[in-house]
């Protein structure tokens, strides 16, 4: 069994009157370590899929088994357990807290968790070791990001699901996020999921699903990732 | 126009889209208005009510009494005064009703068509037999309409007045004891049928007044007919004036024109003073000569009768003496005639005794003569013998001479011896007579002794018939003696009787001289006394009162004040945080808008454009919640006001008027408050260019602490602590918002409380602290030193009592500058004594003091009042209108009305008047309540007694007055509750809203709900911790000036506030923002975490 199995999950949104489907019988697998690419178009249920899989919403119907646990089934309480033991998440706009130190930004996280990394280390690990001490906003944005990627990996997760982590970020900067993401993966053995809009990073992932109206249409399995440096776009 | 309709649709939705924010402005604008106007409105409603109520009854305006009573001429008088619209004179008396077992006092009022009561059940009393009660007495007499009660009106001379008079009672009483038993009954019909109940204007409190009767207070009121009553003179004449109700009562306008006609009835009260005087005097005088009158015919008719009687005696004495004179005379002359008699029988018998004496002796005589008769016939015998012999012997001696003769030698012998032979011869010859005539005597004796016995025999006889006469003489005489003794002692028994009756007469004469002269040496004390009495009668006193010296009325009115002033402080804190929470909540809302206001920029709408939307906004809400704040406020909180109030006072209706000045101005205030605050954020924002305003505003950037410096505090502090502390600097805003608001909270509950722990600290300062006596015993004023001092002493004695202080005391007033304060005069008779009962000392040192002639003590609220320190001279004007200048040496600790202490030398010293004692304070030996109050009945039935004032009985009646305060403490603990609701809630959602994807965040992150509340909840903890801290302080400053506008000034509240206050006003606080605490507890657990995170800023 695949370390994480969606099965047949729907989700749907009430609009007033009309019901959308974010996700229609979605199923696919990942294993562990993989970093996987979700790609596809606005509204495809990408973020959805993601939002389900990091514990930030349920399904309607259908089950969503990680790591042998079926976290469609949790309630309220072991959901916030599960994201607070299990899921890392980078968002697009970083979400540091403005009122502390990048290092603060990370004990937020680890002071939460029970075998959490020591936030120096992950500091030095993202390569902030000396900015560590400054406010978010005298951090660039991929500084910001990197912040945010340390929160996240701070907490060791079995997840690290990142949701457009480069979409605010220049071509650049951008890279060396996907590249911290993947020596991430790597290094760790870390199981990390990006959601990305550009297809054109797909093929440094091990797995490539792409989303189109609510169900993951493709999953394909790469078995040469390219690293991320020998991507262009 | 067109430009404005887009907009204007704009802003539609925008509140459609942020109602919450809205509905939050709105409601601070409600709150704000509503507590501005509702309580604002409340006291004018209360003052509205009142008006109403009097209007419609006809309450008067003017009140006048007098010491002695009024009359028809008073009445025709008053209404000749200018504005003067009608005059009524009216009746009242205090009287005693017997039911089931308790005793009550009743004011019994008369049904008039000036002060009408209102009729709340059954009908007003249409015959003379029948009465209306008010409902508590129903209630407290378990009497039911139908029922009848015995009523007994209090026994004094019409002319009293019992609210004024206590004094002239007694000279009401003096003049019924002149013309005794001419006392009418007060009522004709005195039971009575209970037909309805009434509401009286003039009781609308609890404050029934005090009476003589029972236990000196009043219990209830009840309305006779007024036809019922007997009475010469009106004790009370109600004025109304002429457009009157053009004024509200204790409007100044109509205080001024109550004022103006008060002081025109001054003017003739001098006047009618003294003519309703000089007619009781004229009565009066005219009743004592007619009694004198009386008196004097009647001492004259007495006279004349003892006079009579003792004539009569007298000529009874007169006869008798005469009586017994005769007798007497009588018995004399039958004495002197029996003794003549008895003489005589005596001497006839005496003659008889001599007779037969004489008879004897001169038998004895006789048979001696017989025998010597027979003797001498003897000696007859022998003489003749002897003659024989001597013839013989002659013849012998013859013989011899013959013899010697012859012998004879001598011529001359023989010559003598014939002589002596002639001489012998011739006595021979004498001899031989002799023996003739011996022998004739002795025939001749014989013959005698013959005849001797003859005539004895003769004589004997005779005597013996001599004393038979004698004998039936007497026997005779003893018979008319003793008839005529036995007549003697006859009229001398008579005479004895009629002597005894005299005496008996006289006895009686006696004492009916006696009792005469009781009878008419007390009617002619009686006549002085009431003489004395009459010119003792005190000149009559008018009483010009209005509406104020009626007890309900005027603690209505101080009530009405106490809110007014409570309404100018509260609602200025409700605004400013109305003014606060719009400030951030526009703030926050046109923050989220700048790009908005960019784009609008951008597009080329003006200034002005842009502001409109967040000014129809804010205005909007401003006055829609401003009107319907306005609204539920006149409805609600003077409701709520008057629904406390109604506990103390009975008003038939409560009049809730939609006040336009203060809707409009609390409308107004507010409105300049939020749209004030929404101008200031949007004036800041569209100054700035439109390229920085499409830019997303850079977030607040974090910053360093202060703390953070201070290492060792820093380095100590857990990592959820550093975030607390530095979120806390970084909304300085919500911080202020948040201290502020709880500082209200707090400071306002503070302030509550503090306020009632003033309030209730009063009487045990005053009663306990201050006055230490247990009554207070006024007495007449017409005693003598010594029947007062004897009186004094025998209270001294008592058993209960412990200690009794002389004071003399009088009211008057005391002024300094402009300002003047009535005040009680209290002059101990001993400097040191008064120590015993009064604590004077100095509040803050608490060093006593001494009176002195130095100078006057005074208490502290008057010195405050008067501006008035020690050492500073005032003016103080006694009852009788004197006025003096004197020096305070001391200032001294007092919490309810004014005194001023004086020595007694001083007084003397100053107003030059004798001292007499009229107070005594009186120490009882620790007795319960009954006791006490057994002891004052008793006391008040003495008749040097003229008032007992128990000081249990005051504290009980202040205690009430005082418990209405309570409702202030009420309203302001409410309102400050609803205020920290208010203000926490609104912080609360603003934190969230402006910190929600922090939130979202630390959720994502895997905070559980609990440790997201703590995230947040933190900091307001510790705001409102400090904002409690700071609120202790301010509401301990805002409490003295809560004190200061509430004070009343006969009312010194002490600035205390108990320690178990600021407990209730930090946990009442820490309870309220607990709610909110909740409330913001679910809502972060309803944060939507992929919303907030989705959207960029």
């Amino acid at each position: 069994m695949a370390y994480i199995e969606f099965k047949n999950v729907c989700k749907d949104y009430k609009m007033g009157e009309i019901i959308i489907k974010a996700l229609n019988h979605t199923n696919f697998s990942i294993e562990k370590g993989e970093l996987v690419v979700v790609v596809g178009p606005s509204g495809a249920g990408k973020t959805t899929a993601l939002n389900i899989l990091g514990g930030m919403d349920t399904v309607t119907s259908g089950d969503v088994i990680v790591d042998g646990k079926n976290i469609a089934k949790l309630k309220n309480k072991q959901l916030i357990k599960y994201r607070r033991e299990d899921i890392g998440f980078v968002f697009q706009f970083y979400n540091l807290v403005q009122n502390l130190t990048a290092i603060e930004n990370v004990e937020l996280a680890t002071q939460i968790c029970k075998d959490s990394l020591s936030p120096d280390e992950v500091m030095e690990k993202v390569g902030l070791a000396d900015r560590k001490k400054n406010f978010p906003s005298q951090l660039s944005g991929g500084e910001q990001q990197r912040v945010a990627i340390a929160r996240a990996i701070a907490k060791n997760p079995k997840l690290l699901l990142c949701d457009e982590p480069t979409g605010a970020l220049d071509y650049k900067t951008g890279k060396q996020i996907l590249k911290l993401l993947q020596d991430t993966a790597r290094k760790e053995n870390m199981t990390v999921i990006i959601i990305t809009h550009n297809a054109a990073i797909a093929p440094m992932a091990d797995k490539i699903i792409r989303f189109k109206n609510g169900t993951a249409e493709s999953i394909e399995s790469n078995q040469n990732p390219i690293p991320v440096e020998n991507i262009e776009w | 126009m067109k430009i404005k309709k887009a907009l204007l649709k704009d802003t539609f939705k925008e509140i459609k889209k942020s109602y919450k924010r809205f509905i939050s402005i709105l409601l601070m604008a409600l709150l704000g208005v509503g507590f501005f106007a509702g309580l604002r409105a409340s006291s004018p409603d209360m003052v509205d009510s009142i008006d109403t109520y009097y209007k419609n009854q006809n309450v008067y305006d003017i009140e006048v009494m007098s010491t002695l009573g009024l009359t028809d001429d008073d009445i025709e008088a008053l209404f000749n005064i200018e504005n003067v619209e009608s005059v009524y004179g009216t009746y009242s008396r205090d009287g005693l009703i017997q039911t089931n077992d308790k005793e009550i006092v009743s004011k019994i009022l008369c049904v008039d068509d000036v002060n009408q009561p209102v009729l709340v059940e059954g009908n007003m009393p249409e015959n003379i037999d029948e009465c209306v009660v008010e409902k508590s007495f129903l209630e407290g007499t378990g009497k039911k309409i139908g029922d009848t009660i015995d009523i007994e009106p209090e026994k004094t001379n019409e002319t009293t007045t019992n609210e004024i008079s206590t004094s002239e009672t007694s000279e009401g009483e003096n003049e019924t004891s002149v013309a005794e038993g001419e006392e009418t009954e007060y009522l004709k019909h005195k039971t009575l049928k209970i037909v309805g109940v009434v509401d009286s204007p003039l009781y609308i409190s609890r404050e029934r007044g005090s009476t003589k009767l029972g236990t000196g207070v009043i219990n209830y009121y009840i309305y006779v007919n007024r036809e019922n009553v007997n009475s010469e003179v009106y004790t009370e004449v109600y004025i109304t004036l002429e457009n009157g109700d053009k004024y509200q009562t204790e409007s100044r306008k109509y205080e001024d024109y109550v004022e103006e006609t008060k002081n025109k009835i001054e003017e003739i009260k001098e006047e009618r003073e003294n003519a309703r005087y000089q007619e009781l005097i004229d009565e009066a005088n005219a009743e004592i000569t007619k009694a004198e009158e009386e008196f004097n015919t009647e001492k004259q008719n007495g006279e004349n009768e003892l006079q009579d009687a003792e004539n009569k005696i007298n000529k009874g004495k007169a006869q008798i003496e005469s009586g017994e004179a005769e007798i007497n005379r009588n018995e004399r002359k039958a004495n002197q005639q029996f003794e003549n008699a008895e003489a005589q029988i005596e001497s006839a018998k005496t003659e008889v005794a001599k007779n037969a004496l004489r008879l004897n002796n001169e038998k004895i005589e006789a048979e001696k003569g017989f025998e010597e008769a027979e003797n001498q016939k003897a000696n007859l015998q022998s003489t003749l013998d002897n003659i024989h012999n001597a013839i013989k012997i002659t013849d012998n001696s013859i013989a011899e001479k013959q013899a010697k003769l012859e012998t004879a030698e001598t011529e001359e012998e023989i010559a003598t011896i014939n002589q002596e032979i002639a001489k012998l011869q011739a006595t021979r010859q004498v001899y031989e007579t002799n023996k003739q005539s011996v022998e004739a005597g002795m025939t001749e004796i014989d013959n005698q002794i013959a005849s001797g016995r003859q005539e004895l025999q003769n004589a004997e006889a005779q005597i013996d018939s001599a004393r038979k006469q004698i004998q039936s003489q007497e026997a005779s005489f003893q018979q008319t003696k003793n008839k005529t003794y036995t007549q003697i002692a006859n009229a001398r028994k008579e005479l004895e009787a009629s002597k005894q009756e005299i005496a008996d007469a006289e006895a009686e004469l006696e004492t009916a001289r006696e009792e005469f002269n009781t009878k008419i040496q007390e009617a002619e004390g009686k006549l002085i006394d009431a003489r004395e009495k009459v010119s003792e009668i005190e000149k009559a006193e008018w009483y010009i009162l209005d509406r104020q010296q009626n007890a309900g009325y005027s603690s209505y009115i101080q009530d009405t004040e106490s809110i007014e002033n409570l309404s100018m402080v509260f609602p200025i804190v409700f605004f400013a945080i109305a003014a606060l929470v719009s400030l951030t909540s526009m703030t926050r809302m046109v923050e989220e808008e700048r790009q908005e206001i960019g784009t609008l920029k951008a597009l080329g709408y003006n200034k002005f454009h842009i502001m409109f939307k967040y000014l129809i906004y804010s205005s909007l809400a401003c006055i829609i919640g401003g009107v319907i704040g306005m609204n539920i406020g006149f409805q609600l909180l003077p409701r709520i006001i008057w629904d406390m109030y109604e506990m103390m006072y009975t008003l038939p209706e409560f009049i809730i008027s939609f006040n336009h000045q203060y809707s409009s101005m609390g409308l107004g205030l507010i409105y300049i408050c939020i749209v004030g605050a929404t101008l200031y954020t949007i004036l800041k924002e569209v100054k700035e260019t439109p390229a920085t305003l499409l830019r997303p505003k850079a977030p607040k950037y974090g910053k360093r602490v202060l703390l953070e410096r201070v290492g060792f505090i820093w380095k100590r502090l857990k990592f959820s602590h550093k975030v607390t502390v530095r979120n806390i600097f970084r909304y300085k805003k919500r911080f202020l918002m948040t201290i502020i608001g709880i500082m209200g909270c707090t400071s306002l509950i503070l302030a509550g409380f503090g306020l009632k722990d003033s309030i209730s600290s009063i009487l045990p300062n005053q009663y306990e602290d201050i006055f230490h006596y247990d009554m207070l015993v006024s007495l007449k004023t017409a005693l003598t030193e010594e029947q007062r001092n004897s009186y004094i002493e025998n209270l001294k004695q008592k058993e209960d009592i412990q200690e009794v202080v002389e004071t003399y005391m009088e009211s008057g007033t005391v002024k300094k500058g402009e300002n003047s304060e009535n005040v009680q005069i209290v002059i101990p008779s001993d400097n040191q004594e008064i120590d015993k009962v009064i604590t004077l000392r100095d509040v803050k040192t608490e060093e006593a003091f001494t009176l002195s002639e130095e100078g006057i003590i005074i208490t502290d609220k008057l010195a405050e009042l008067i501006h008035t320190n020690v050492g500073d001279t005032i003016t103080v004007t006694t009852a009788d209108d004197i006025e003096k200048e004197i020096k305070v040496v001391g200032i001294t600790e007092n919490y309810i009305s004014h005194y001023v202490y004086m020595s007694k030398t001083l007084y003397q010293q100053v107003f030059g008047e004798t001292y007499h004692t009229n107070v005594l304070l009186v120490q009882d030996n620790q007795l319960n309540e009954e006791q006490e109050q057994a002891v004052m009945q008793e006391m008040v039935a003495q008749n040097e007694v003229q008032t007992v004032t128990l000081t249990t009985n005051t504290m009980k009646t202040l205690d009430d007055t005082m418990s209405s305060l309570n409702y202030v403490v009420v309203i302001l603990i409410v309102s400050a509750g609803l205020l920290a609701f208010v203000v926490l809630y609104n912080l609360s959602n603003i934190n969230i809203g402006e910190r929600i994807r922090e939130l979202a965040t630390i959720k994502v992150l895997g905070f559980y709900d609990r440790e997201v509340y703590d995230y947040v909840t933190r900091e307001t903890i510790l705001l409102t911790i400090i904002g409690i801290a700071l609120g202790v302080v301010a509401g301990y400053f805002l409490n003295f000036y809560i004190l200061g506008t509430c004070e009343i000034n006969i009312l010194r509240f002490e600035k205390v506030i108990q320690p178990i206050s600021y407990l209730y006003a930090t946990a009442i606080t820490l309870v309220f923002s607990m709610i909110v605490n909740i409330v913001t507890y679910f809502a972060l657990k309803k944060i939507d975490m992929i919303g907030s995170l989705k959207s960029v800023e």
